[in-house]
């Protein structure tokens, strides 16, 4: 009995730092932007109005706010989709085939990831540079020089591909790597089997590897979507600052604007609500349905 | 086996007691905080931070006053004119104000330095900061009702001389929207370093094609078909945010003082009279003269290369202000180039041109300590003393005749007024945060969509009239 007691006592000490930082770091932020939400306030006096909950009121009747969903969504199917594509891919070449300098490409691969997102928006904004980018260079020579160079940052239609594209580069590393170590731990046994049953390549990745990473896609399928909300803010403030005419204006841009520039912090805590149930539903959305039985192996 | 668990305990425990000590630390310091700023703090004579009133520095202007030891929080924005002349008038200050201790914070992210202590309730007890900034810390505070009004400092003397504060100003510097932000005569912003705004071109483009320089709009479009059939665009503009100075100076010259007034409190339907329609329509057809990849490099990485057209000739006007030939200093440029600078051309034939006075401004928070003090210290502003020192880094101050000391491209942009240019003042009208609606984006942020071709300009003169009924309607 006594023995119990100290135990509890020592698991209680063991956990508390984990714990308390949890509260003060996690749990009391969330709860002061649910709290923040029901309140005009501007962020500096003691002025807090209560206004329950008319800052969503009038946020269902925001169009910017709307483009800025709508923004916000397409970055992440896109960027989700074309990068766990390109990065499986990779994935499975650098550890299934024996290439030259498969260390090189890793690294290679992984480096736009350790940038800081500031350095990747200087390269991007360089790259689409309207008369000496390389981007409309290498098009230049099959497009006849008399037409006017295209905007990759100035068409209000193109400009939000043209982030997709920079926050593609920057991803393909990170996921890749994640994908090669669970495909180092698939057994070599079962690739030589399926050889000898006479399955090709392409094959052997929808029927072997895919099936065998599938929890690890899972866990990464979560992660496209937190990092597509946060990393789009960090872009979209670096590269066109939600311009032109807020047409590139994400979640995180609009809610900053409207937290700070425009001095409606209790409103910008209501984006934030939003983006916060938008994320955790859309996550466990995702969770539910590629839930499958996991294969053992 | 047991002293193991003794020992887990004692580790994990210290590791709980260490997590407290981030909090103890801020006590701590709390507790040193008196010592650290000034050492007389603590001596017996001492009751509030500041007694030294108004009245009495005034009565001692002649001989050198003395005053309490305390200590003044200053923040200043290091803006184009750099960090140095703020350093030497705080020095040249203490010196004028024995026992005072100036704590001096100068960056050029001031909101990042100092909003986070604002927020915990600590502030500063001046701050040089202007409206405008993306970060907007002086616009919220002013919505919030957080600044102290500045009425009494105009009647003060200026520390060391026998003039009122309110007689050195420029006249008509204190009559703006941008000096009392609410409409209501009172002057929340001492109004600092000021900048005619315009626009600037390549004069020695000019002499070498043999163009006049246009006078009118009319002038300018017909420049602007000449230039273009040259590969030269008329028109270009660093980011839209420029905009602000260029459409209040044409809604100014369009309708006048009061009809630009009127534009700047939201009076209702005042977007959609004759004149605002002839700034709307201005800048439709000024979209149509502009560089093409202007759009594409109108954001905070690419301002620069718009700005860059002007010195390769390849655009012939770019709005801005004064700091323009100091920001471009460095930069490549076509030969024989030679800064030139124009009021923005009558909206109404016959009219004269106009420019927009863009100023930094001074304020102090309703919840700074050291009020008197602070105030002492923004009437030392005026000071000749000071604005010496900041002449020197070619900051001008709304001083009568500080202007005269300036030499070369300087003197030229500030001859601007007297050339016979209307100078505007102001700025729209502070009102309760409106959630959602933004004018400034609306007004200017628009342009880069009408330059594109993705609005009309009737879209965007609706979309103009709808935020200020909004406005309107949070005004109080």
């Amino acid at each position: 009995m006594k023995k119990s007691k100290e135990r509890s006592i020592f698991i209680t000490i063991c956990v508390a730092p984990a714990v308390i930082l949890f509260i003060i770091f996690m749990l009391i932020p969330t709860f002061n932007v649910f709290k923040m939400s029901l309140y005009k306030w501007g962020g500096y006096s003691n002025n807090k109005e209560f206004v329950g909950l008319n800052n969503f009121k009038i946020l269902s009747e925001d169009t910017n706010f709307f483009r800025s969903f709508q923004n916000t969504v397409l970055l992440i199917v896109c960027v989700t989709i074309v990068t766990m594509a390109l990065s499986l891919i990779f994935a499975a070449i650098l550890s299934r085939e024996k290439i030259k300098g498969q260390n090189f490409f890793r690294i290679i691969f992984y480096i736009p990831n350790i940038l800081s997102v500031v350095v990747i928006s200087a390269i991007f904004s360089a790259i689409y540079d309207p008369n000496s980018g390389l981007l409309n260079s290498v098009i230049g020579i099959f497009r006849s020089s008399e037409k006017t160079p295209i905007l990759w940052l100035g068409d209000q239609k193109l400009v939000i591909y043209s982030l997709v594209i920079a926050m593609i580069w920057q991803a393909i590393g990170y996921y890749m790597v994640m994908y090669m170590a669970s495909m180092a731990s698939v057994p070599e046994s079962l690739y030589e089997s399926a050889n000898l049953e006479g399955a090709g390549k392409v094959q052997q990745f929808f029927s072997i590897t895919l099936p065998l990473i599938w929890t690890n896609v899972r866990t990464t399928l979560t992660f496209f979507v937190i990092s597509s909300i946060n990393l789009s803010f960090l872009i979209v403030k670096a590269l066109t600052n939600g311009g032109p005419d807020g047409a590139t204006e994400v979640f995180l841009s609009y809610m900053y604007k409207q937290a700070y520039t425009n001095s409606s912090y209790g409103y910008g805590m209501a984006i934030g609500v939003v983006v916060f149930l938008f994320s955790f539903g859309l996550s466990a959305l995702i969770n539910f349905v590629t839930r499958r039985e996991p294969l053992e192996f | 086996m047991k002293s193991k668990k003794v020992v887990s305990s004692l580790l994990a425990g210290t590791m709980v007691v260490s997590l407290f000590t981030g909090c103890g630390a801020q006590d701590a310091s709390l507790q040193l905080a008196p010592d650290t700023n000034t050492a007389a703090d603590t001596t017996p004579a001492d009751t509030t931070p500041a007694e030294q009133t108004p009245a009495e520095n005034t009565a001692n202007a002649d001989t050198t006053p003395t005053y309490e030891e305390q200590t003044l929080k200053v923040a200043a924005f290091e803006g184009g004119y750099g960090a140095d002349m703020w350093s030497e008038v705080v020095a040249a200050f203490e010196a004028s104000h024995p026992g005072v201790t100036v704590e001096l914070t100068v960056d050029k992210k001031l909101e990042d330095v100092i909003s986070p202590a604002m927020k915990a309730g600590d502030y500063p007890d001046v701050v040089h900061l202007a409206t405008g900034r993306e970060a907007a810390l002086t616009e919220t505070l002013t919505k919030e009702k957080a600044l102290l009004p500045l009425t009494d400092v105009l009647e003060m003397t200026v520390p060391g001389e026998s003039v009122k504060v309110k007689d050195k100003i420029i006249p008509g510097f204190l009559d703006t929207l941008a000096t009392n932000p609410y409409g209501d005569g009172v002057t929340y912003y001492a109004p600092m370093f000021y900048s005619p705004c315009g626009l600037f071109y390549n004069a020695g483009l000019f002499t070498e094609k043999g163009w006049d320089v246009p006078t009118t709009w009319e002038e300018m479009w017909a420049l602007g078909d000449k230039a273009a059939e040259e590969g030269i665009a008329l028109f270009t503009y660093p980011t839209t945010g420029y905009f602000d100075a260029f459409t209040y100076a044409t809604l100014s010259s369009a309708g006048g003082s009061d009809f630009f007034n009127s534009c700047m409190t939201y009076e209702d339907g005042i977007w959609e009279s004759d004149n605002a329609t002839k700034v709307f329509e201005l800048i439709g057809q000024l979209a149509q003269y502009t560089e093409g990849t202007t759009v594409a490099n109108a954001n905070n990485d690419n301002f620069t290369k718009n700005q860059q057209l002007i010195l390769d000739n390849k655009a012939i006007f770019c709005p801005n202000g004064t700091w323009l030939p100091g920001e471009m200093a460095d930069a490549p440029r076509a030969d024989g180039f030679e800064w030139g600078f124009m009021a923005i051309p009558a909206v109404n034939a016959g009219g004269s041109g106009c420019s927009f006075c863009w100023f930094e401004q001074m304020w102090i928070p309703a919840a700074a300590q050291n009020q008197d003090m602070a105030k002492e210290f923004v009437a030392y502003m005026y000071s000749d003393e000071a604005a010496a020192i900041f002449a020197k880094s070619t900051a001008i101050q709304p001083i009568t005749g500080v202007s005269d000391s300036l030499e070369g491209d300087n003197k030229m942009f500030y001859s601007i007024y007297d050339n016979g240019a209307t100078a505007v003042m102001g700025g729209f009208a502070s009102t309760a945060p409106v959630e959602g609606v933004n004018m400034l984006d609306t007004l200017c942020g628009t342009v880069n969509s009408i330059v594109s071709g993705d609005k009309t300009v009737a879209e965007w003169q609706a979309a103009v009239e709808e935020a200020s009924d909004k406005l309107r309607a949070a005004m109080e």
